[in-house]
């Protein structure tokens, strides 16, 4: 029996939304479950609220009042923030200046880059911490340096592959057309480059926003808590679990990142699009 | 203005690969200098140190009466047309040209001014606000050019700017090119690869091969008067002519004997060099338009006359070209479409000796022109 192509797609697109619809039900759960009574998430966790267990935007008072929640975004943002644009920059000059420059050290500082994103996190972690308190890192300005360390690997990996693909001729155009070559980088490697920033931008944001166990081991926690910190300790530090706040945070740690997405998708097809056809 | 001195200048590449020896060169203010000869002899590296984008190993560089050869490229009051145009993807067609002017800080007003004067000389105002991706290829070609052009450079170099383009457009470019230079009224440097662009539109000639300048001359001397059997070859399609003859003195002039056949030199072109040449072997150069097969001529050149057998005709359009068969030696000639000879056919043919050149066989430096 032959099926049409119409029956065909409207089949494809009924499987696809139910695929969807699993994909995104634990948003939704978490989302709904931010709004019940403590005792009601635990006891019937996929039951929509009802006027008997609305509780309004009780769950996020806790969380701000008790948890220091507002904080906790601000420190996460600030470190994700901060983090991500060191990457974005320093990575990419660094990856344009080893490619373009052909000497043996650039060739060392390459490979030493590459070879660090095969060293497991679990391997560095206590020196690691270690290492970061006696160097007073333990701040979110300081954990920055450290994420710049975890996230040069991927990111200059990523960049030096695609400077790779620049023809020089451009660059030596822009140097003939009167720039330094710090505006050369500027002017016209970085622009032509920019699929590149917001596909690095994505990965590091997702990793760093989401991280718990860099900030937990290194930050100092009486003073700078992220946002999965305090989910920790939600669950665990006072003997009780408390389900609503924790609820609560997550709706806070999710939305940045879906907005982040749902704004950039534009972006990721397009970049995903010209690494594919080069022109 | 913008004179280029090239004062014994060579290049080395890292490894120790030498490419460019000694090379000496004078290029005048406002002049159109092409830069020919075969693939990876050198060109590209000649322009790109002029251009600043490549260390002089040796030698002195000269733009004007400034040595520059450690100012950067953006001081040196150049402009470049890559082979590959190197186009900023990123940026309009309009962007891409006010780029150099908006770097040095040009009044907006006066960079629109000059790029929509640039666009028009190049026939791109309507494509002004295309990104280079949604151009052809001749567009990006002019566009990079207009590029080059709303700077007023004092030099102009060009890197093979059409060797990307179909034959139609590249015929129709060099007319272009020439007429812009003109108007331009600058300097001119064109690297090709391709003599007949060479030949169309250089002022003067620089021949290269290996790294060595084998001729610096104008198109006409080139092809009249070669240096070497490098230049012969190279310069003129199809191809000069080549025969390993004896020369030979007899009487009072002399005579070259080649398959037992017995060419006389011409009394006007006898001079005192070949008298070390006396027994000796030669190279003979003739250019395949100097190769006749009209009966009337055949009989009144008799002394010159050889016989030869036709392999292959190609009829061209307005000549033929025959390959004969003379002995050991296959040779061209280009002759009137009315030619009566056919594949097979064993024919008389006259060289015209006034238009012969004899070179040394061991340095391939010319004897007689
Ligand atoms: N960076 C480099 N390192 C080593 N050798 C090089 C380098 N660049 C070019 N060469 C060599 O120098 C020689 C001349 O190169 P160049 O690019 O000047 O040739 P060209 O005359 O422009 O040839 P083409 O017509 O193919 O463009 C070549 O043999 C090439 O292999
Ligand atoms: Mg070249």
């Amino acid at each position: 029996m032959k099926i049409g192509k119409k029956t065909g797609r409207g089949i494809a697109s009924i499987l696809l939304g139910i695929f969807s619809l699993i994909y995104v039900s634990p948003l939704f759960i978490i989302l709904f479950n931010s709004f019940k009574s403590q005792t009601n998430i635990s006891n019937e966790p996929f039951k929509l609220p009802s006027a008997a267990t609305w509780v309004g935007a009780a769950n996020y008072r806790a969380g701000i009042n008790d948890y220091g929640l507002l904080s906790g975004v601000g420190w996460t943002l600030l470190i994700t923030i901060g983090s991500v644009a060191a990457i974005l920059l320093l990575c990419s000059m660094f990856a344009w200046f080893i490619t373009r420059v052909n000497a043996i050290y650039s060739k060392i500082l390459y490979v030493l880059c590459v070879f660090s994103m095969v060293v497991p996190f679990q391997m560095v972690m206590y020196t690691l911490s270690q290492t970061a308190d006696a160097l007073r890192l333990n701040t979110p300005w300081g954990i920055i340096i450290v994420y710049l360390g975890f996230g040069a690997g991927l990111a200059v990996f990523m960049f030096s592959g695609f400077v790779k693909g620049i023809p020089l001729e451009i660059e030596e155009a822009a140097m003939i057309d009167g720039c330094t070559p710090v505006r050369t980088f500027f002017k016209v490697v970085l622009p032509i480059m920019q699929p590149t920033y917001i596909t690095v931008g994505i990965l590091q944001t997702m990793w760093i926003w989401n991280d718990f166990l860099l900030p937990y081991l290194v930050l100092d926690r009486n003073k700078y808590n992220t946002i999965s910190m305090l989910i920790q300790y939600m669950r665990g530090s006072f003997g009780v679990v408390h389900m609503g706040a924790i609820m609560a945070s997550l709706v806070l740690a999710v939305i940045p990142v879906v907005i982040l997405y749902l704004s950039a998708q534009k972006y990721i097809i397009e970049g995903v699009a010209a690494g594919a056809v080069k022109g | 203005m913008a004179s280029i001195t090239i004062n014994h200048i060579s290049k080395i590449y890292p490894g120790n690969i030498s490419v460019i020896e000694d090379c000496n060169l004078e290029i005048t203010d406002k002049e159109f200098i092409v830069l020919v000869g075969p693939s990876g002899c050198g060109k590209s590296t000649i322009l790109r140190m002029i251009a600043g984008l490549e260390d002089i190993s040796s030698g002195e560089l000269y733009i004007g009466d400034r040595l520059v050869n450690d100012v950067p490229p953006k001081d040196r009051n150049i402009a470049m047309v890559f082979q590959s145009y190197a186009l900023y993807p990123h940026k309009t067609v309009y962007k891409n040209m006010a780029f150099s002017l908006e770097i040095a800080k040009t009044p907006k007003e006066e960079i629109d001014v000059r790029v929509r004067e640039a666009a028009k000389v190049l026939d791109i105002e309507h494509l002004l606000n295309r990104k280079p991706k949604a151009l052809s290829g001749g567009q990006r070609q002019r566009v990079a050019l207009g590029r080059a052009m709303v700077r007023n450079p004092a030099v102009f170099l060009l890197d093979e700017p059409l060797s990307n383009l179909d034959a139609k457009l590249r015929a129709s470019m060099r007319t272009e090119l020439i007429k812009l230079h003109k108007q331009l009224g600058t300097t001119f440097v064109y690297v090709t690869h391709d003599q007949t662009e060479a030949m169309t539109m250089g002022d003067r000639i620089v021949v290269l091969n290996a790294g060595l300048v084998q001729q610096v001359d104008t198109p006409q001397k080139l092809y009249d008067c070669p240096n070497n059997v490098f230049v012969a070859g190279f310069i003129g399609s199809p191809q000069m002519n080549f025969i390993d003859a004896t020369l030979k003195k007899d009487g009072g002039g002399y005579v070259l004997g080649i398959n037992g056949d017995s060419l006389r030199i011409p009394a006007d072109k006898v001079m005192d060099a070949l008298a070390q040449y006396d027994g000796r072997s030669v190279k003979l150069g003739i250019r395949p338009e100097n190769i006749n097969d009209d009966a009337d001529y055949v009989a009144a050149h008799s002394d010159s006359a050889i016989s030869a057998v036709v392999e292959v005709s190609e009829l061209m359009g307005s000549e033929v070209y025959l390959y004969l068969r003379y002995g050991d030696n296959m040779l061209t000639a280009r002759v009137a479409p009315t030619t009566k000879s056919k594949i097979g056919d064993n024919i008389k043919v006259s060289l015209d000796m006034n238009k012969l050149h004899l070179f040394d066989i061991e340095s391939g430096d010319v004897i007689l022109n």
